[in-house]
Parts: C-alpha cells; structure tokens; sequence
C-alpha cells in the first residue's frame, strides 16, 4: 500500500508552480510581468520556477519582441492543465481524507 | 506536504485563479453587452425600415466593433490573454436568437413574444455568462433585463416606452461598466 502523498507530483505542488499554472489554465497566455505581480515574486525566482515547469513539459515559453522591447509570454500545455487537475484533485482528497481521520 | 501546507496552496492557487479570470473578464464584457442590448432595442421597432432601427443595424456592429479592438489592445498591455473565441460566439449566438425571437413575434403577430423575446433571450444569455465568469454584475444585468421584459408585457408598455425603458437599461449598464473597467484599470497599474 503506497502513501497518499506519493500521488503529489514534487514538480507542481511547490506554491508559486501551482499558483503559475492556475493562472496560466485561466488564460490563453500570460506574460512574465503579470505573473511576476500576481504571484509576487521575483524575476530570479520566477525564472527558476517556469525553467522547471517547462524542462517537465506543462509550460511553453515564447520570447519575442514588442513596440521595440523583449515580452516573455507563457503557455500552459494540455500536459499541464492535466497536471494541475490532478493535484488539485489530490490535495483535496487528502485533506478530506485527513478531516474524516480528525472527526472519527 | 502537512496539511497546512496543503490548504495554503490550495488557497494560493484559487487566488491566482480567481486573479487571472477578473483580469481577463472585463474588457469582452462590453462587448457582449453592447451588442446584444443593441439588437434588444432594434428588436422592439416593428421592422428594420424605421430611421432608428436602420442606426443600430451599423451602430450596434460598429460599437461592438471599436469595443472588441479596444479589449484586444487591453488584453494585450494587461499581460494576460484570453481566447476570444468563446465569447464572440456567446455574443453572435445572443444576437442571432434575440433578432430571431423577435421577428417570429412580429412574423406571427404576437406582440408580448416580440417584445418580451429579445430581452428574454438576452438575459438567459447574461445569466449563463455569469455563471461560467462567477460575475455577480452579470447576473445583476441579467435580472435587470428580466424586470424589464417583464414590465414592458406586465404594464403593456407602448413601443416608445419599452425603448426608453430598455435605453435606461443601456445606459446605466454602460456607466456601471465603465466605472467596473476604470476600478479594474486602477488594480492594473
């Protein structure tokens, strides 16, 4: 018998990685600014967190430029939407599982 | 992960989410509206003849038009994208069903459909958008729209006044939307 948690994926279940991912199934795209303000962190630290989630195949990340200066946009894959369902799915089970073992 | 740090994380990414979704809502909301106000209006003149009808044949189009290039622009300088697709479909289907509920009440001389079917086509349409968005300034239109639909039958409203009923509608609609765009313009810079 495995441990529920052992259903957690270690490569989106970090904060700012599920935060990045749920803005991303939102939207069609987002840009490096947004989620550098909305998850409010900084662009070191967000760079780390989108080069993980893009070498794990969730994101795409499209570099171009725009009126003359570089835009970072960022695309969240069919692999990732499915990605973040499931630990949703799975934190919610397992905070379920850890309510019913309080009440009884 | 201990389950606090489960709860948090889910709590973070349900504000990130509800974050991304009222970015994005805004500026295509306009367009909805416009559009299909438009045709509720055209829908109450008995045929698309008439001077005023003939001015919201372009005019609705043509604002729905500069607003949908203005949400683009929008969209683009907030950071965030959100497919268009979905909701110039949601509005051509609510113009299309609106347009058509009224020329079957004129085709079969059924005035309380002709009048009473745009608008209620139009606020079934705002009511199911303001579910999919979670608005409540959605489904407030909605039901705005409904009261008037409802009085212009209940009260057996002539033409004139249902259009000035339903142009009060429109306008106050306008300014709540655009004191709604400017608050989230603020949030944005």
């Amino acid at each position: 018998m495995t441990h529920p948690t052992s259903a957690l994926d270690d490569t989106i279940h970090q904060r700012v990685r599920l935060g990045i991912l749920a803005v991303l199934s939102e939207s069609r795209r987002a840009d490096f600014t947004y989620l550098q303000e909305v998850l409010e962190v900084t662009p070191g630290n967000l760079s780390q967190h989108l080069a993980i989630l893009e070498e794990a195949g969730h994101i795409q990340i499209a570099k171009g430029f725009e009126d003359k200066r570089s835009r970072t946009w960022v695309t969240v894959t069919r692999k990732g939407r499915s990605a973040l369902a499931s630990e949703v799915a799975t934190m919610r089970a397992l905070l379920d599982g850890i309510g019913i073992g309080q009440r009884s | 992960m201990n389950a606090d740090e489960a709860r948090e994380s889910l709590a973070f990414s349900e504000y990130a989410r509800k974050r991304a979704r009222d970015d994005m809502s805004r500026p295509w909301l306009a367009l909805v509206l416009l559009a299909s106000l438009s045709v509720v209006s055209l829908s109450l003149t008995d045929a698309a003849t008439s001077p005023t009808a003939l001015f919201w044949v372009f005019a609705g189009p043509l604002g729905a038009g500069a607003i949908a290039i203005y949400a683009y622009r929008r969209n683009q300088s907030s950071g965030i994208e959100s497919s268009p697709l979905a909701y110039v479909t949601i509005t051509v289907g609510i113009l299309i069903l609106a347009y058509t509920a009224g020329k079957i009440g004129f085709a079969f001389q059924i005035p309380g459909v002709a009048r009473f079917g745009p608008a209620f086509v139009a606020a079934a349409g705002y009511f199911a958008l303001a579910w999919i968005e979670r608005s409540w300034m959605v489904a407030a239109i909605s039901f705005a729209l409904l009261g008037v639909a409802l009085a212009i039958v209940g009260f057996d409203l002539s033409s004139q006044q249902s259009k000035a009923l339903v142009f009060g509608l429109y306008g106050i609609t306008l300014l709540a939307l655009g004191f709604s765009m400017r608050a989230g313009r603020k949030q944005l810079l």
